[in-house]
């Protein structure tokens, strides 16, 4: 039940200022290395960019800025977005800039773009994210690195100065690096993090695989029943294909029980690789504005954007229970119990990662312990969670993932006709975020 | 001005200063740099282009007195004040004159004269510096080449070239004798013989510029380019082993003028004389002293101008420049489209239309559809960036630029419907089928505004009919592109008794915008183009009937000049569309026996069997990826079924009865007003069909043959073949007068 009278209005300036979400869209996400594996990020988020231009009919000269999340970085396009922007044919004088928060990266963008609106430095924003796994830049190890950066100055000495490049070099150093989805700080892949993380929380490998099926079994029907159909919009040039190819509905509880350990492989371990989410190149993006601004242009917004907030906790005991942290902080700062929100939009990085969060949010003594409060934040409504997929089946681009789970939040609202909708995930070094929407009355 | 006023000798006159005021073509009396370089700004007052003529020659010359009269000059840069030519060539505008009253011999001074000038100008000793910041074209270059070394700013502005072989004739100023030298062979002859243009980057490479800069920095560079060579610094280059082998050993030259010759004789046919006297000038210049080569080229020239080819095109030159003016001026200018239908004709409109800047809807009914098109533009661009013509973001802009939508779930509707609001023209490019047409109008119309044009791209219904039943249908036209609409210039637009005049001016500024030459066509069934083809299609059987094979009438008309034989043309375009065409035009009563010879059931049979042509992969050729080769049931078919004679046609028969039809219903369209001029009936024809460039249409190729001649040989085929081979009355008034349709 809503308590109206305890409710407060989402954040807006003096003047009442607020922000909406106007729409949404994004090119459908595919496994790496399959439909966009010759596309560069900036491409992805050129089309997302495209698309929703085009399914907004926006005139591109009212566009006031540009914010694009990514996380792993092509070196030729450090600002992501000023270039996408540029190659999607928003006009030059637009600026864009790119903001990088690990998988909640898109969520910062489109933050960070609220935070403009209200502070008068925008009305319209368009925010969203881009990943590539498919092309991820691989260098070499330090020592050549260090070798070759030497190396213009080793020649001017003649043949011998280069020869003396060589020397102290050993043969593991030709090996060349990928990046690895490891945290700097902690030395551990996420993961890893999340099985420690869900075994602390009690979460069980059955519990797991049966919230991963659930979210393949959603997405697909989705798709089936259309719902994406105004979210999605196409990809490469030429392809029609709205199908996100990484749902896999078909498989049984018995094949994914089959699946071994992926990260703790000591029999303790319940993260596999189909209960991860897997490596999804892909992009999104958000159409915010000013309420009046949108008004004025003639839209019928979605969604108020009421409250947003980030949280951190330590990243080597509690990786990604950020959203638990960032959920309890957003619902005191909209003044509402999680039994009010009617839509959870939910970032699924792995089962266990999601299950051992709501476990958090539902034990009183870690809301009394951990986040200094009566009891427990709130005991989640399944029914309510990622009714149309999530991360897991859908895929987790990094850099898009949370414009797609604002937009489908705010769509949702719009379908289901409820009036709170929250948005939360984790990020790696243990960030956590959580956003309330709230549905703008037709 | 107050010295006369105050009665002062004439003689002070004389050695007052020269001011900016006095010259024509230059920005004013130069200024020497402390290190004595001069620099020398052309700027031709009353033109967007600086353009060589005699007139110039004289300022340049008193200018130089004047200059080094004065100080003691070292060396002289050129450069152009224009913003985006350094010399565009020579004065075209001169040229037609001299052409027009028969003075063509005068030319030979005025070429002679050119290289006079600039041995005065160099008689001084100095070093000269071309700094070349856009088009460098024709004389131009010539100019360029005459100094000591040449600069180019890197902007996309700047291109060189000998473009004079386009309109027939060559590069009359040394260019034939120069480009060789500081090129090589091997790079100079294409450039000359085809006209082709050459980017900064491309002309550095070659040597034909010594560096190249930013704009901005342009004129600095030539300036101290200039004090070097002052100074006598300037490196040798060493002549590469290719131009030693090329050039200078007896065996090697000979090999790539013969090469060059078939080159030339394959791809023109013999109908370009320019070709020819091209390739002779620069064998002659080879090793020879200037002056020789230069006189040389100059009779070549006065040669070349007196030729009817080169009138031929430079009337179209000029037919092309006067269609870039929109006959229905506006102040406003359309900058939004949208195109329903993304098959290939639409996703050809949507291509030129994003290309040059016009925002584009793009519409199909469904994703796959829609996604087609897109396809087909982005591949067209990606070939464009794979040859280096366009850059990626470029690229990506365009295609961004196109915004698409679909009728399915997920299409957008109302995003498009808010889009409609903004556009200037809808063009629709659906099926040609007239419910479907009214159907995709009617739900346009409401969306639009009231002044919004809506263009149908038919090219068989009449637009009368498309027009009924529309709201406001003075605003209804038909705009019909020819295929593949990136690559064919022609585009006819067509108004129906009611169309109104602003919707005229948008239609053709849209079409001028895509960079079509635009005609004003009346609503007839075929409008002009398909209307003259048709009689010229329909001659076909009646060649076959007489014994003529596919293959003979390929090769008759190939080597009259066409750019595709009939048969060819007909598996291109398809023979369902041809057909389709054929009972449109034997449907329509007014062309009277005109249509006759027609045989649709030779086209029907091959609709039937699936010999479409190159869609089907089989027509009167198979088609086996990039090879064809001829198709042996077509031909046994026709030798079967169609002949009936064997009445051994010379070549010449074969193409008088062919060309002919087309040329006769060409005045008929000028006679019956469904064009409004001759010269619109020229570029229709040598855009729309590729009619004989070198004729300049079929209206300058009457003028040049004569009237009374062309009457004649009309009259003739007449008496052997029939009425519909009889001269239109407009010919016949012209033979009688003595007049041309271009006086």
């Amino acid at each position: 039940m809503l308590r109206a009278a305890a409710l407060r209005r989402g954040l807006s300036t003096s003047q009442g200022k607020r922000v909406v979400v106007v729409d949404g869209a994004r090119i459908p996400f595919a496994m790496a290395g399959t439909k966009y594996k010759d596309q560069m990020a900036v491409d992805l988020m050129r089309y997302a960019l495209r698309g929703l231009l085009t399914k907004t009919a926006l005139p591109v000269t009212e566009v006031d800025y540009v914010l694009c999340g990514t996380v792993v970085q092509e070196p030729r396009t450090s600002n992501i977005a000023r270039e996408a922007a540029m190659h999607a044919g928003l006009p030059h004088d637009i600026p864009a800039h790119t903001v990088s928060l690990a998988c909640v990266s898109a969520n910062a963008a489109i933050c960070q773009g609220a935070e403009k609106i209200l502070a008068g430095q925008a009305d319209v924003v368009i925010a969203g994210g881009c990943e590539t796994f498919s092309d991820v830049p691989i260098r070499y190890s330090r020592p050549i690195r260090k070798r070759l950066l030497g190396a213009a100055k080793a020649m001017k000495k003649g043949p011998m100065g280069a020869l003396s490049l060589l020397k102290g070099l050993k043969l593991k150093d030709l090996a060349p690096e990928a990046p690895s989805i490891k945290n700097f700080t902690t030395d551990e892949v996420m993961g890893h993090s999340s099985d420690r993380l869900a075994t602390k929380f009690g979460v069980t490998r059955e519990e797991q695989d049966k919230f991963t099926l659930r979210s393949h079994q959603n997405a697909q029907k989705a798709h089936d029943d259309g719902v994406y159909a105004e979210e999605l919009v196409p990809g490469v040039e030429g392809d029609a294909d709205l199908h996100e190819n990484g749902i896999k509905a078909q498989s049984t509880p018995e094949q994914l029980a089959k699946l071994k350990p992926a990260f703790v492989k000591n029999g303790a371990g319940t993260h596999t690789a189909a209960n991860s989410s897997f490596l999804t190149d892909g992009a999104a993006a958000t159409l915010i504005m000013s309420e009046s601004k949108a008004l004025e242009l003639g839209y019928a917004p979605k969604a108020y954007l009421n409250n947003w907030t980030f949280a951190a906790v330590d990243p080597f005991e509690e990786m990604l229970l950020g959203p638990t942290y960032a959920t309890a902080k957003v619902l005191d700062m909209a003044g509402v119990s999680l039994d009010d929100i009617d839509v959870v939009e939910f970032h699924e990085a792995f089962a266990g990662q999601v299950l051992a969060n709501f476990n958090a949010m539902s034990s009183d003594e870690f809301g009394r312990e951990k986040l200094g409060r009566q009891g427990a934040v709130g005991t989640m409504n399944m029914d309510k969670v990622n009714p149309h997929g999530g991360s897991l089946s859908l895929g987790h681009p990094f850099g898009a993932t949370g414009a797609r789970l604002v937009t489908t939040a705010a769509n949702r609202l719009q379908r289901e006709g409820g009036k709170l909708a929250l948005v939360a995930a984790c990020a790696d070094g243990g960030v956590g975020h959580a956003c309330v929407l709230e549905r703008y009355p037709q | 001005m107050l010295a006369t006023r105050l009665g002062r000798a004439p003689r002070a006159l004389a050695r007052r200063h020269l001011s900016s005021n006095d010259l024509k073509f230059f920005a004013g009396v130069p200024e020497v740099t402390k290190e004595g370089v001069a620099i020398i700004r052309l700027d031709n007052k009353s033109q967007k282009m600086n353009t060589l003529s005699p007139a110039l020659q004289d300022e340049a010359k008193m200018l130089w007195k004047e200059l080094t009269s004065k100080h003691d000059v070292k060396a002289a840069v050129f450069i152009s004040n224009k913003p985006d030519n350094f010399i565009a060539g020579a004065d075209i505008g001169m040229l037609a004159a001299k052409k027009k009253a028969g003075e063509e011999d005068s030319l030979r001074a005025v070429c002679l004269s050119g290289h006079a000038m600039f041995d005065e100008l160099k008689g001084s000793g100095v070093p000269f510096v071309a700094a070349i910041h856009g088009a460098c074209l024709g004389g131009g270059l010539e100019w360029a080449m005459k100094c000591d070394s040449r600069i180019a700013s890197t902007s996309p502005k700047t291109k060189l070239g000998l473009p004079e072989v386009k309109l027939g004739l060559l590069p009359g100023w040394g260019g034939t004798y120069a480009l060789p030298k500081l090129v090589g062979l091997t790079e100079a002859l294409p450039m000359i013989l085809q006209g082709k243009e050459v980017r900064p980057d491309k002309a550095k490479k070659i040597g034909l510029v010594d560096a190249v800069c930013d704009p901005a920095a342009l004129e600095a560079l030539a300036v101290q380019t200039a004090v070097q060579l002052s100074q006598g610094k300037k490196k040798q280059k060493k002549k590469s082993w290719k131009r030693w082998a090329t050039e200078d050993i007896s065996f090697g030259r000979d090999f790539v003028f013969k090469k060059a010759k078939e080159t030339v004789d394959k791809t023109t046919r013999g109908k370009y004389p320019a070709a020819y006297e091209i390739l002779s000038c620069v064998e002659n210049g080879l090793g020879k002293p200037p002056s020789d080569a230069f006189a040389f080229e100059a009779d070549a020239f006065v040669r070349l101008a007196k030729t009817s080819e080169s009138s031929a095109l430079i009337g179209l030159f000029d037919g092309i420049t006067a269609a870039k003016k929109n006959p229905y001026p506006s102040t406003t200018k359309p900058s939004s489209v949208a195109v329903l239908g993304a098959g290939l004709m639409g996703a050809g409109i949507a291509q030129v239309s994003a290309e040059k800047g016009l925002a584009v809807a793009l519409k199909d009914v469904s994703p796959e559809g829609l996604a087609k098109g897109v396809a087909y533009v982005a591949g067209n661009l990606d070939k464009k960036v794979k040859r280096r013509r366009m850059d990626a973001f470029k690229r990506n802009t365009i295609v961004s630029s196109i915004t698409g939508y679909h009728d399915s779930d997920g299409g957008n509707a109302e995003a498009f419907a808010k889009k409609a609001s903004q556009l200037d023209v809808v063009i629709e490019a659906v099926f040609e089928n007239l419910e479907l047409k009214h159907k995709v109008f009617g739900t346009v119309s409401g969306l639009v505004r009231d002044d919004c044009v809506l263009a149908t791209n038919t090219s068989a219904i009449p637009i009368e009919k498309v027009a009924a039943g529309i709201d406001k249908p003075e605003r209804v036209l038909g705009m019909h592109y020819f295929s593949p609409v990136p690559s064919m210039q022609l585009l006819e637009i067509i108004p129906h008794a009611g169309t109104n005049e602003e919707s005229m001016s948008k239609a053709f500024g849209v079409g001028i915008k895509q960079g079509k030459t635009c005609i004003e066509v009346a609503d007839v069934p075929g409008f002009y183009v398909n209307r003259a083809l048709a009689p010229m299609m329909a001659e076909v059987a009646p060649l076959f009937e007489d014994g003529v094979t596919p293959k003979q009438l390929d090769e008759a008309i190939l080597d009259l000049g066409m750019p595709v034989g009939p048969i060819t043309l007909l598996d291109e375009v398809g023979a369902d569309v041809g057909l389709h065409v054929q009972h449109t035009m034997l449907a329509d009563a007014t062309m009277g026996s005109r249509m006759a010879g027609a045989k649709p059931e030779m086209l029907q049979h091959l609709v039937d069997q699936n010999w479409k042509g190159r869609k089907d992969g089989k027509g009167f050729f198979v088609y086996k990826g990039k090879k064809k080769e001829p198709h042996q049931e077509v031909l046994d078919y026709v030798e079967k079924s169609i002949k009936q004679r064997d009445a051994e046609l010379t070549k010449e028969q074969i193409q008088d009865r062919y060309l002919s039809r087309f040329v006769n219903e060409a005045l008929i369209c000028l006679q019956e007003g469904i064009l409004k001029s001759p010269a619109d009936g020229d570029l229709g024809a040598v855009f729309g069909t590729g009619f004989l460039p070198f004729t300049g249409g079929p209206f300058r190729m009457i003028d040049a043959v004569g009237a009374q001649l062309y009457a004649d040989k009309l009259s003739r085929l007449a008496d052997e073949h029939g009425d519909h081979f009889a001269p239109a009355q407009l010919l016949l008034d012209h033979a009688k007068a003595g007049t041309k349709f271009h006086p």
